[in-house]
């Protein structure tokens, strides 16, 4: 006659012992996609790790990096580089959270509209779409900060307006294919309204195509306004900025490289950065 | 594939249409007056009153569109309020170098891609640190890419040059505004090959990028097509795996990285613009960069409305060649 087992297999999480398994892809996943915590703890931290204040002069200028006590060295004016690329990718970084938060939502409720409703309404929302992607949309971008005046937030505007399509997109897809599970069907059957569908049945199913075309995005959208701030589009002079500070200090490129080449440097490390988080992101929500 | 192309064609055309529509809604959205501009803060009223009555914008804005768009069909583009003339002048001005420079990236962009996809498919000892290379080339800022190959073939090495299309001073200036093309029509070599060592250098750094999104799509179809029935056959009868990929797949293979590259031109715009900042290169970007801080709003919508058709055209062309190429398309 057996004998039962005691059953131990179904204690909390909390309560189970701690093992890492550092061969599983999905640790290394979950290490990966924390990158984006990390980054944004660093750069908000920004105020606390810079030695100096990034808008005063405090030590002689054009010094080299490691001297003078400067770690990448200091600008025309005896400006700190470091505490200038701290502070300038900060802001790099959360105009890039900002613009995607911006495509994501606008993108995320077109694309609920145009899928959940179908119909004519679904085909204006998605020709837009389309008239959208159909321009390039940095060169669109430029035209419209041209129009509203040069400044920072004008910037996140105009390429929040050219960046949401892709999102309308790939939610539309998502919401469309789900439309015609049976899962909605029963839905509907047992008396759901539109709104509740949508909100409750077809939104869930979407997010985590959108998530992961986000974190995907991060990179691109840091590169893409680092170009923008290159060309005169980001903050106004004193403010640091990444692609500005190395536009402006162009001239110095064969005597004192380290002025303009750090904040390069420094939105490469964000970008590869967010690039690895991103790919993580993926590889945990959708593993093939 | 008649009604196929009637199709393409009507689509660009209301594309273009949607896009002038929008660069004069922008027009119209800015606080910037173009009578200020032009005529300068101490104007008396009763000149504002007869430039705005010679520009049209007394009348109702339906009626002003439509000779906007008179205007732009005529290639009217306005006046810059920065350099006073035509931005027709303007562009044609400085188109050449930028089509110079974009068309070389274009054609480097195409050539790392066909070496990485090709490489990585066959497994050619190297392609995954050439692989690695480009990635890494891809997630550095154009403008980066570009500084840093002044520091290394200008400064180190004295290789190449690090700005401008030429060194020589009396190159020739026509037929075709493309130096490296004019160098060989005047019989002076020595033109064209100065020509090539100023493209190099901002060429690679805008193809990069775009290299490696035409590969991974390349790759990517490469790899799905070996895994056909078709392709099994073949090696059934025998055929070497070299065959089989430039015979039998390739053809299948290529459609979804011509549709990429069509798409990647318009991020190679941006680069060519903000890689012409860091060459001083005499086209496009230095015209918009010298139009942004003074907000010069027509000579920038002229770029944008230059690029965009560039753009709107180009993909319309890209899908064309696909529809002729691969029938199923055309369905």
């Amino acid at each position: 006659m057996a004998v039962a087992e005691p059953f131990v297999g179904a204690r909390p999480v909390w309560r189970r012992p701690l093992t890492v398994n550092f061969r599983a892809p999905r640790t290394w996943s979950i290490v990966g996609a924390s990158l984006f915590l990390v980054v944004t703890v660093i750069v908000l931290a920004a105020p606390l790790l810079s030695p100096h204040d990034p808008l005063t002069p405090v030590g002689i200028p054009l010094a080299a990096p490691g001297h003078g006590g400067f770690l990448l060295g200091s600008d025309s004016i005896g400006r700190d580089v470091l505490s200038r690329c701290l502070y300038g990718a900060r802001a790099s970084w959360f105009a890039a959270l900002v613009v995607i938060a911006g495509g994501f939502l606008i993108g995320g409720l077109v694309g609920l509209v145009a899928g959940a409703s179908g119909g004519w309404i679904d085909n204006l929302l998605m020709r837009i779409t389309d008239g959208f992607l159909a321009l390039p949309a940095p060169v669109l971008a430029i035209a419209v900060v041209a129009s509203l005046g040069p400044s920072f937030t004008h910037t996140l505007i105009a390429v929040s307006i050219v960046w949401w399509p892709f999102y309308a997109r790939i939610v539309r897809g998502e919401i469309s294919k789900l439309a015609a599970r049976p899962h909605v069907e029963a839905a509907r059957l047992a008396g759901a309204g539109r709104i509740r569908i949508a909100v409750r049945h077809l939104l869930p199913g979407a997010l985590p195509a959108a998530v992961v075309t986000a974190s995907l995005d991060v990179g691109n959208l840091v590169l893409a306004l680092a170009g923008l701030s290159f060309l005169g589009l980001g903050q106004s002079a004193p403010a640091p900025e990444l692609g500005a500070d190395s536009a402006r200090n162009l001239s110095l490129l064969l005597q004192q490289w380290w002025v303009p080449v750090m904040p390069g440097i420094v939105l490469a490390v964000l970008a590869v950065i967010a690039n690895i988080a991103g790919d993580s992101v993926r590889n945990l929500i959708d593993p093939e | 594939m008649l009604s196929f192309v009637g199709q393409r064609l009507a689509a660009m055309v209301i594309i273009v249409l949607t896009l002038a529509a929008a660069v004069f809604a922008l027009q119209k959205m800015s606080p910037l007056d173009p009578v200020h501009a032009q005529l300068g803060g101490q104007a008396s009223q009763t000149a504002i009153a007869a430039r705005r009555h010679a520009l049209g914008l007394d009348k109702p804005v339906v009626t002003q569109f439509g000779h906007y768009l008179t205007g732009l069909a005529h290639g009217d583009l306005g006046t810059s309020y920065r350099t006073r003339r035509p931005v027709r002048t303007d562009l044609v001005a400085y188109v050449p170098a930028t089509l110079e420079l974009a068309g070389t990236g274009l054609l480097i962009a195409l050539a790392l891609a066909t070496v990485f996809a090709f490489a990585s498919t066959l497994k050619v000892p190297g392609s995954g640190a050439f692989r690695l290379l480009l990635m890494l080339g891809a997630s550095v800022p154009t403008f980066l890419l570009g500084i840093f190959g002044i520091l290394l073939f200008y400064q180190h090495f004295g290789w190449l040059p690090a700005s401008g299309r030429t060194s020589i001073g009396d190159a020739p200036t026509g037929p075709t505004h493309l130096l490296t093309v004019d160098g060989l029509l005047h019989g002076r070599p020595a033109v064209t090959w100065d020509a090539w060592k100023h493209l190099v250098m901002p060429a690679t750094a805008i193809a990069l990028g775009p290299a490696v999104a035409i590969g991974r799509v390349l790759r990517s179809s490469l790899e799905g097509e070996l895994g056909g029935d078709y392709v099994r056959t073949a090696r059934a009868k025998g055929r070497s795996e070299r065959q089989i990929l430039f015979g039998h797949v390739l053809r299948n293979a290529i459609g979804a990285a011509v549709s990429m590259t069509g798409l990647q031109v318009g991020l190679m715009f941006a680069g060519v613009l903000v890689v012409e900042q860091v060459f001083g290169w005499p086209g496009l970007g230095l015209y918009i960069a010298e139009s942004i801080p003074v907000a010069d709003f027509p000579a920038i919508a002229g770029v944008t409305l230059l690029l965009g058709s560039a753009y709107v055209v180009i993909n319309a062309i890209v899908d064309l060649i696909q529809a002729a190429a691969d029938p199923r398309i055309r369905v």
